[in-house]
């Protein structure tokens, strides 16, 4: 693995444009390209792919801390060396670093069962909008000193800094995997919600076609235990099926979904795990227990925007399309855009980070009298 | 008031001038509340005020203007809307159970109470959620769901009498959260009154939620950013099997090396204690619980889950701690002698508070891969400064509570204690930790957070806090120092064993 710290060449671009107040756009592996909205190419390219490796990883300290551009998949191979894992299993789109991962706050099928990548980061060292190099958190896992920026970090699409090195809590590997296929119906209410009320060992419930799959980790004698009590066919090779779920080249993904306004588009929705089938027309594969839903659809922004806040939820466009009548994210309202907006402003004040590629609503600043500016 | 001889004319007429102005704001506020409130929901008189005026953090007090009990979240807008068109400042209070002054008034301004928002309002046994207001305690979430199999994870040691919204303003943890996690990983939203009045809601039903995840930054944020007026918490099957087992070792270094290997060896306890020799000889003495006395430390080891996997974890740990040569090995044979085995812990403090007419408990967080390095330099500074020191630890996640014994008699002991808390805090921040691990800052670690961050990162504090509060109306003064003020350490000082709140178990 390379390892390289480019924390001063990438201060130093940063405190450039911060002089210039010439917008930047954060780039990693440029795995997520098609994620989010497009930005104008005009904004110059900020890479942090030049930014790697392990700084320190003690597996006895289940703590690793990592420079940004480090490519997921050496640090998933660093981890496994020593039989733990990231626990929230994020999700490999070809050359994806982990700076990435946790900008655009990404986690896999593990999730429901333990946690997202904002509830396994412990500190990290970010590059605000004033070129400003500074750390928050830290290496251990009890730390109440201060606000949790590195959680918010998380998830905020680089609009709130550039991260530069993160510390995450790992785990051990369970001793035992094994997945169980059932068959199952549409989805229906309430689905998963009584396996997840049971003290189950399960890590992964997703339901595709006709059938429902679970997977089970922990010791031997509990999975096998557990894998007794619910019944279904052993799925054989069931790595590569959570794998090609996690990573999108499950067959679901990979076809009838065209990009730049074809005919479908691929939909992220997030709801609580127990809402009812969403009255939205499209082919549908329910992760996380029915909490992470993938729809796709030729249905418009706005109409899944609509239905999916009905239920308390909201939408992510997971195919590229460059129509700004089409935004990748359910739009945020005010008041929350309003105080957002300003969590915002506190971070980046001159808008230098990522703007227009994430909610272009917070790209806004408010003057105190209620008038906006761009 | 007295007069005092020595204080100049001028000062005391300045001072009384300070406090009659206070007392004709005090009067104005409270007339003008009774717009928005119930006469009888505003207190004001000195007998009134006095219950309020310190949280768990006794050794600092401050009389507020008032305190005002609402009991509708309507009644909290106002209040707020008022508050900041008359830039009054608001501190929040639950329970007042928190150990680091973070409720402790502000002269200037008013408590909230939230004590009449102690409602369960939903308990959902099928979709494993309870809806509780702020003021509901932390362990009476876990009763109402326990007939379900359910229960609500985080248990800090005060949990019989700390509030839901004291929890989620401190990020509180408790014995299991190595496994379980803090109550940022265990509560799915909460909803807040901001500064201006505005209801929000942080978080959502689902997993993640649009923008920003500003509920974590609200976890922890001690009351600064909004106050938290209804929470939703993830409610966990109830494990069906716990075993503790308990080891005995002739140093602390080897109980600390045992605790890496059960780690290495892939096994993740519910809950992994340390006491060092002055811990379990007091603690032994308190509770009778069975201690091995003549240990030099003591690890307690909880596992739980199915009974298939507790027996596996159970065999795992006693090979490991077999492996790193323990004196003594043991598994409590019932629940009874379980439990009996966790009182000893639990009543490490009250128990060191019948060694020595007082001390001081530090709260600070170190890797821990430096528990060696970090005991060895204390045993050095405890002798260099004559006085005893006593451990526990949370030795799953590196959360140390070194007691330093002292007797406050002795003119100048009080001076050298601090000074020692002071350096084992320095100490933890010198070795990668930090500061406070779970009491959180309020008032008495401000200063220590200069040692801990720099002046940009302190900067980054304020404006996040600007962000929702820019005229800094809430809990001001607390948590964040200001730059001038960034000078000195501070700790919890116990006076004559006298914890606030004795009956509660700690840490």
């Amino acid at each position: 693995m390379t390892s390289k710290d480019d924390s001063a060449a990438l201060l130093e671009r940063v405190n450039e444009a911060c002089r210039e107040k010439s917008p930047l756009r954060i780039v990693g592996g440029n795995s997520k390209k098609f994620l989010g909205n497009a930005v104008e190419e005009t904004q110059t390219e900020l890479s942090i792919a030049g930014h790697t490796g392990i700084i320190t990883y003690e597996p006895t300290e289940l703590v690793v801390t990592v420079r940004a551009g480090t490519p997921l998949k050496e640090l998933n191979e660093a981890l496994n060396a020593a039989g733990q894992m990231l626990p929230f299993e994020p999700p490999e789109f070809g050359g994806s670093t982990i700076g990435g991962v946790l900008a655009c706050g990404l986690s896999g099928p593990r999730r429901p069962f333990f946690g997202s990548a904002r509830d396994y980061v412990l500190g990290m060292r970010v590059i605000n909008g004033q070129a400003q190099d500074l750390s928050f958190g830290g290496e251990v896992m009890k730390n109440v000193a201060g606000y949790d920026v590195s959680r918010v970090q998380v998830g905020a699409w680089g609009t709130l800094g550039v991260l530069l090195d993160m510390s995450m809590k790992v785990l051990p590997k369970p001793a035992k995997e094994l997945t169980l296929r059932q068959s199952s119906q549409a989805h229906a209410s309430h689905e998963f919600a009584s396996l997840l009320r049971q003290p189950l060992p399960l890590s992964a419930a997703m339901l595709v076609d006709d059938s429902r799959y679970l997977r089970l980790s922990g010791s031997d004698t509990a999975v096998d235990a557990a894998a007794a009590k619910l019944g279904g066919d052993v799925v054989t090779n069931d790595d590569q099926l959570w794998a090609s779920i996690k990573d999108h080249t499950h067959e679901f993904f990979t076809q009838g979904i065209q990009s730049h306004g074809g005919e479908s588009s691929l939909w992220r929705i997030s709801v609580a795990d127990y809402v009812p089938a969403i009255d939205l027309d499209g082919e549908w594969l329910y992760d996380w227990a029915g909490a992470q839903r993938w729809l796709k659809t030729s249905e418009s922004a706005e109409r899944i925007f609509d239905a999916v806040a009905q239920h308390g939820g909201h939408a992510t466009r997971y195919t590229a399309n460059e129509d700004p009548s089409q935004p990748a994210f359910q739009p945020v309202k005010d008041p929350m855009r309003r105080l957002q907006s300003r969590v915002r402003d506190s971070f980046d004040p001159h808008r230098l980070f990522n703007r227009g590629r994430f909610h272009p609503e917070f790209d806004h600043v408010d003057a105190p009298d209620g008038a906006v500016s761009v | 008031m007295s007069a005092n001889p020595s204080v100049p004319l001028a000062e005391i007429l300045e001072t009384s001038d300070i406090l009659a102005d206070r007392q004709q704001r005090r009067e104005r506020h409270a007339i003008a509340l009774q717009a928005i409130v119930p006469e009888e929901a505003i207190l004001s008189t000195v007998e009134q005020l006095r219950p309020y005026e310190s949280d768990g953090l006794t050794a600092m007090k401050a009389t507020p203007l008032l305190v005002v009990l609402p009991d509708t979240i309507d009644q909290i807008q106002a209040i707020m809307r008022w508050a900041k068109s008359n830039e009054v400042p608001v501190v929040a209070r639950g329970a007042g159970t928190g150990l680091s002054g973070g409720a402790l008034p502000h002269e200037d301004g008013i408590i909230l109470g939230l004590a009449k928002f102690n409602k369960i309002l939903e308990l959902n046994e099928e979709l494993g959620f309870a809806r509780v207001q702020p003021g509901v305690r932390n362990l009476a979430i876990s009763d109402a769901a326990r007939p379900h199999g359910l229960y609500y994870a985080p248990d800090p040691s005060s949990q019989i009498a700390c509030t839901i919204g004291g929890n989620v303003a401190e990020n509180s943890g408790g014995v299991h959260c190595l496994k379980y996690g803090l109550t940022v990983h265990n509560v799915l939203s909460a909803t807040v009154v901001t500064i201006d009045g505005d209801i929000m809601t942080f978080g959502c039903d689902g997993h993640d939620n649009e923008g920003y995840d500003l509920l974590a930054l609200l976890t922890g944020s001690e009351g600064m950013l909004a106050v938290t007026v209804e929470v939703k918490v993830k409610l966990l099957p109830v494990p069906p099997v716990a075993k503790l087992v308990v080891a005995a070792f002739d140093s602390v270094e080897a109980a600390g090396d045992a605790v890496g290997e059960v780690i290495a060896a892939g096994i993740i306890p519910a809950g992994l204690e340390l006491m060092d020799k002055p811990a379990i000889i007091a603690a032994e003495a308190f509770a009778k619980c069975g201690y091995p006395t003549d240990a030099a430390a003591l690890l307690l080891c909880e596992l739980d889950g199915l009974a298939e996997e507790v027996d596996a974890q159970v065999a795992g740990v006693s090979e490991v701690f077999s492996r790193c040569s323990v004196t003594s090995l043991h598994v409590a044979e019932s629940e009874e002698e379980r439990l009996l085995l966790w009182k000893g812990r639990k009543s490490a403090f009250p128990a060191v508070g019948r060694l020595a007419p007082d001390y001081y408990c530090i709260d600070g967080t170190i890797p821990r891969k430096q528990l060696s390095y970090v005991l060895q330099r204390m045993d050095e500074m405890s002798a260099e400064y004559e006085l005893p020191i006593a451990n526990v630890f949370h030795a799953g996640d590196g959360n140390l509570h070194p007691l330093i014994m002292f007797d406050a008699g002795k003119p100048g002991e009080l001076h050298r204690t601090e000074e020692l808390g002071s350096r084992i805090l320095q100490l933890c921040v010198e070795v990668g930790g930090t500061v406070t691990g779970e009491h959180g800052v309020g008032v008495e670690k401000i200063n220590e957070m200069c040692v801990q961050f720099d002046e940009n990162t302190l900067t980054q504090f304020h404006s996040v806090k600007a962000a929702f509060d820019p005229e800094g109306l809430l809990n001001p003064g607390k948590a964040v120092p200001t730059l001038q003020r960034c000078a000195e350490f501070g700790a919890m000082h116990v006076h004559h064993g006298e914890l606030p709140f004795p009956e509660l178990e700690r840490f």
